[in-house]
């Protein structure tokens, strides 16, 4: 299906109406006395002056025949050279104690908002897979002849389901944590897998209850038994099914992984708050913080969409 | 494997390999499904049940394997008293074969891997000897290219015959069929009663329930008419269709062959 020429108008009224609607968001800026500094966050992103290099011990600064950057302990002994110093901050002679800067290494690292980045991706990622195991298990017990485990999954889905995730961090975090002697990172962790797999449980049950009762009893008529049953014919379809839903509750636990900055771990939006705290750019770097959610959860709805398409044949 | 529960007698070739007796079954809603049905199907035969909608054939056949269950009385097939708790269920139903009027194919699965998925798993028979044989029954049917489809790109009738060609697969001694052509378009249930009649041709037993009167008429030994949970009255065709011997049935087939 091509587009319409009508259609074409309506996407450039909504072009027009965003267009008013950011030069309002910027007037409005100017009222508080706004002064954008955009200049300030990309260094947040990428550190193209490479690390600092510190003194490995006291010493005196000398210089080598190709150059090199040599240091003389104070307590005597040969010179050691000292590799890798693209930037030179130091002179000869000079006296320099463990850890001063000595200059910088060549290249470029990632700055703070990149590697919180990569802790959002790190535990969305981990918590996925304890969220799946947990999510299989609570819903093949919601819809288990068993009653004592469609009690407990059941029971297990309401609590999460029924209690803000934010409060459920700080039980992990607090108490559990405490307890169990878990890092801030395995309590986020555990968090977001105990929360994410509730959800997980319903869109199995849900799989699984879409799956035609005809499947079951035409496996069950050729002998199979429950076991065999579920495995072989159930499970492979209700999983089908359950993908893209799946893959959405991904998208969900990406930004649900924003709550555990509250403990005492550096992802995207802890390192936000660092950064604000010293470039006082607030407007500037959590603009930056939300196209960088977005740009990850957008590229995985994208493929959700791809994953529906595919299996809507089915 | 265990043997399963036997009637003393029942190895002896006299016996019938299906015996229903007595058996009635109600919903806890105070539904009557079935009440006081005896039947009996002896080897190599070919029933045929037919009857308005609700009467109750349907669930009749369905006990016969148990996907139903009985308030009273006693099933036995092929030596085994279906609803007894000691029962094996999947033991006996790996030789009483099953075709539904949905065909229930899996859809995940290719039309081999359909035909090979039950020996393979609950007989533990091996490839080499499953395939080969999974490729002759669909060949039986018309459907030896058919082999690596998805049942998605079959159509209705094909569906069909790959469902029972899957009940075969497993060596039954019994095949149920309930409602096979209903959900056929009418130039498809040609190709499906012709396989059913070629297997009733090479003796194996067969139990239909069926609207195709036509079939009733020409394959089937013996006909039972079934209403309201009761089974009302059973003959051969000929005299089934011809001269029926009472009046609901008079009635019925006055409806049903306008």
């Amino acid at each position: 299906m091509s587009p319409s020429r009508s259609q074409a108008g309506w996407h450039l009224l909504t072009v027009v109406i965003l267009v008013l609607l950011g030069y309002a968001m910027s007037m409005a800026s100017r009222q508080v006395d706004y002064v954008w500094r955009w200049d300030r966050v990309p260094q947040y992103l990428v550190i193209t002056g490479g690390t600092d290099v510190l003194a490995p011990f006291d010493g005196t600064v000398g210089f080598g025949t190709q150059g090199e950057l040599l240091l003389t302990p104070l307590q005597g002994g040969d010179p050691v050279a000292i590799p890798d110093v693209a930037v030179i901050q130091v002179s000869d002679g000079e006296v320099v104690f463990a850890n001063n800067t000595l200059g910088k290494q060549e290249g470029w690292s990632a700055g703070p908002l990149l590697l919180g980045l990569l802790v959002t991706l790190e535990i969305p990622v981990l918590s996925l897979v304890f969220a799946l195991l947990l999510g299989l298990v609570a819903g093949l017990g919601r819809v288990s002849p068993n009653v004592a485990a469609r009690d407990l999954s059941t029971l297990y889905v309401e609590l999460i389901r029924g209690t803000p995730l934010l409060v459920q961090i700080f039980i992990m975090y607090f108490f559990l944590g405490t307890v169990l002697k878990l890092s801030a990172f395995a309590a986020g962790v555990a968090a977001l897998s105990l929360f994410t797999g509730a959800y997980v449980a319903e869109i199995i049950r849900a799989g699984i209850e879409g799956v035609p009762r005809g499947q079951t009893e035409a496996a069950r008529s050729l002998g199979m038994s429950r076991g065999q049953t579920l495995r072989h014919v159930v499970l492979p379809q209700a999983l089908r099914r359950s993908l893209p839903p799946l893959a959405g509750q991904f998208i969900n636990l990406i930004k649900d992984s924003s709550l555990v900055s509250v403990m005492a771990l550096t992802d995207l939006t802890k390192a936000g708050r660092e950064v604000v705290s010293s470039t006082f750019a607030p407007f500037e770097v959590w603009f930056t913080v939300a196209l960088m959610y977005l740009l990850l959860t957008g590229g995985l709805s994208i493929f959700v969409r791809r994953l529906e398409r595919r299996y809507r044949h089915d | 494997m265990t043997e399963p529960v036997t009637d003393a007698v029942a190895a002896s070739a006299a016996e019938p390999l299906i015996r229903v007796r007595q058996v009635s079954k109600r919903y806890d809603t105070g539904t009557q499904a079935l009440s006081g049905v005896n039947l009996t199907v002896a080897r190599g035969e070919t029933v045929c049940i037919i009857g308005p909608s609700g009467s109750g054939k349907s669930t009749l056949l369905r006990t016969l394997n148990a996907l139903e269950t009985i308030s009273e009385g006693e099933i036995v097939v092929d030596g085994v008293r279906v609803h007894d708790r000691r029962t094996d269920l999947n033991q006996l139903r790996t030789h009483v074969g099953m075709v539904f009027q949905q065909f229930n194919l899996f859809p995940h699965r290719s039309v081999l891997e359909n035909l090979m998925l039950a020996p393979q798993r609950v007989l533990r028979q091996p490839l080499s000897e499953v395939e080969p044989r999974a490729r002759a029954l669909l060949a039986k049917v018309g459907l030896a290219d058919k082999a690596d489809a998805r049942p998605s790109q079959l159509s209705g009738g094909q569906q069909q015959r790959v469902a029972i060609a899957r009940a075969l697969a497993m060596q039954p001694a019994i095949m149920l069929f309930d409602e096979p052509t209903s959900a056929l378009d009418p130039e498809m249930v040609g190709e499906v009663l012709d396989v059913m009649q070629k297997l009733a041709a090479e003796g194996m037993t067969l139990v239909v329930v069926t609207h195709e009167m036509g079939f009733a008429r020409s394959v089937a030994h013996r006909v039972v008419f079934m209403d309201r949970g009761e089974l009302v009255y059973q003959d051969a065709p000929q005299p089934f269709f011809e001269a029926p011997r009472n009046e609901r049935l008079r009635t019925f087939l006055g409806q049903v062959l306008k």
